[in-house]
């Protein structure tokens, strides 16, 4: 592992909004926050340190691609996911301001990240997750009274699982527009496969011709990211010399990638949406596609919201990659459900970071709804 | 690092208007049918840009859009809100915004989805050169 290096763990924020008045807020909610003018919206990316690079919307929501990572506005719902030394959580009371302009109340809010790979290099409030913990708190109304914190740790030192959320249970009901059906996924890759890792630097020759559109674009057709959800339409960017971020949109589904390639610090995201619906056949397969484009070391995958036995697909999905899961974690969340965190190893001879030590059949037996450390 | 969208902001966002003199936006069907009928001979090159005022993204390319318009002026620029001129919009399959098409003598020649600013504009060269 690298002595420094640019941080590819992201921090999340997922915001709810509700209109004061149920009644006459629909014609207000029917757009909402993509009403918010992009000044104001540059603004607060500007606290949070970082602008946008690329953008698109659909009749939906609209999603930028940020400088670093991504931006998703839905008429009453809001997600920002950064990495890097970003301070997002500064973004927070700004956004609660400009939404009371528009007439939107807060009515929840989720904190979630990984492991940094280099914490001391972050700023305050990211210096540690007590502090974050502290910021939130301070940051949001009192009426989000059901608030729990929480550290989802795994067999793997070093990804563990952040967890913040807090609501307000009077707005619960109007609060969600999006339905229990509806889950998150969250997996985040570290010691990615050199080869793979290598296609996401932009070769000398190119550098300055081509633009960081087209040079995006052809990253995600020569890694088979556009194979992932061939209906989604990507908005893509290449960064200089390497770095990659996509954000897909699917009707009123996001998918969002993005790459730090540098070896000794090698990390890629990716996130999705999904439902109870779906044929399961069509997320394991998802899922195994992002294992096979990246082939990491180590994977963890965390589920919000899932369907009772949505953890168990997961492994299915990863086990013929190679990829051992090593560890399983639940716990409830106010607003956000049940949130399960699993890790995987990749157990092939060649990877560094198998550990032999670990029975692979140990963690299925001990699986159950208690958190365990 | 490719050029920063947001850096085109600075303090041209407020500024009233969304119509500068060479973004002509079109209002009705019967206009808009008897400018595309009226380029269709015409070996001038011509960006469509489909955009709706709800969309952030479409609001974040507007200024970018009327510098692009101003440096290339052999170019004709239209303006298509998807919500006032619906048929055009799906006529043109315009499913995400803003969505750039251009045309040249009456065929569409390529397109530019999402706020692409570079990819845009290399596009506008690429096109209003070869004839």
């Amino acid at each position: 592992m690298a002595a420094s290096g640019f941080e590819g763990f992201e921090k999340r924020l997922e915001l709810h909004f509700f209109g004061d008045d149920p009644a006459s807020g629909l014609s207000l909610s029917h757009h909402g926050l993509r009403l918010l003018d992009s000044g104001s919206l540059e603004d607060v990316l500007h606290a949070v340190q970082c602008t946008i690079v690329s953008a698109v919307g659909n009749q939906y929501f609209d999603s930028y691609v940020l400088s670093e990572s991504s931006l998703f506005i839905y008429p009453t719902k809001i997600i920002i996911k950064t990495c890097g030394t970003t301070q997002l959580l500064k973004s927070v009371r700004p956004l609660i301001v400009l939404a009371r302009t528009l007439g939107l109340s807060l009515g929840s809010c989720r904190y979630t990240r990984g492991s940094f790979i280099f914490p001391e290099a972050q700023p305050f409030p990211h210096t540690s997750f007590k502090d974050e913990v502290v910021y939130l708190e301070e940051s949001l109304p009192s009426s989000l009274c059901f608030r729990k914190a929480s550290i989802m740790h795994s067999k793997v030192g070093s990804h563990s699982w952040h967890v913040f959320t807090a609501c307000d249970a009077t707005a619960e009901m109007a609060v969600r527009p999006v339905p229990d059906d509806l889950f998150t996924i969250e997996v985040c890759m570290t010691e990615l496969d050199r080869a793979q890792a290598r296609k996401f630097f932009q070769s000398p020759g190119r550098v300055g011709k081509f633009t960081g559109d087209s040079a995006g674009r052809a990253m995600t057709a020569l890694t088979g990211i556009d194979q992932i959800n061939p209906a989604a339409l990507i908005c893509d960017f290449a960064f200089e010399p390497c770095g990659y971020s996509m954000n897909g949109i699917d009707g009123d589904r996001y998918s969002t990638i993005h790459v730090t390639p540098e070896d000794g610090f090698s990390y890629a995201s990716y996130e999705c949406v999904g439902s109870v619906y779906d044929d399961l056949n069509d997320v394991i397969r998802v899922l195994r596609k992002v294992g096979q484009i990246f082939r990491p070391g180590t994977m963890s995958v965390s589920i919000t919201c899932p369907s009772a036995d949505s953890w168990t697909w997961v492994a299915r999905a990863l086990e013929p990659l190679g990829l051992k899961r090593r560890s399983c974690n639940m716990d409830e969340f106010p607003e956000a459900g049940t949130v399960v965190f699993q890790t995987f190893t990749m157990t092939t001879a060649r990877r560094e970071t198998l550990d032999e030590g670990i029975d692979p059949h140990e963690d299925v037996k001990q699986l159950g709804c208690a958190p365990w450390y | 690092m490719g050029s920063i969208l947001s850096s085109f902001l600075g303090g041209s966002s407020g500024e009233g208007s969304s119509e500068s003199a060479r973004v002509q936006a079109f209002h009705s069907s019967a206009e808009w049918q008897s400018h595309l009928n009226s380029l269709k001979e015409s070996p001038k090159l011509m960006v469509i840009d489909f955009a709706a005022s709800w969309c952030g993204p479409c609001k974040l390319m507007e200024p970018l859009v009327h510098k692009l318009a101003d440096e290339y002026a052999d170019v004709s620029f239209a303006k298509i809100d998807v919500d006032e001129l619906r048929d055009a919009a799906q006529e043109f399959k315009v499913q995400a915004m803003p969505t750039f098409v251009l045309m040249k003598g009456g065929k569409e020649v390529d397109r530019v989805i999402g706020a692409k600013k570079d990819e845009l504009e290399k596009k506008i060269v690429e096109y209003r050169a070869t004839s």
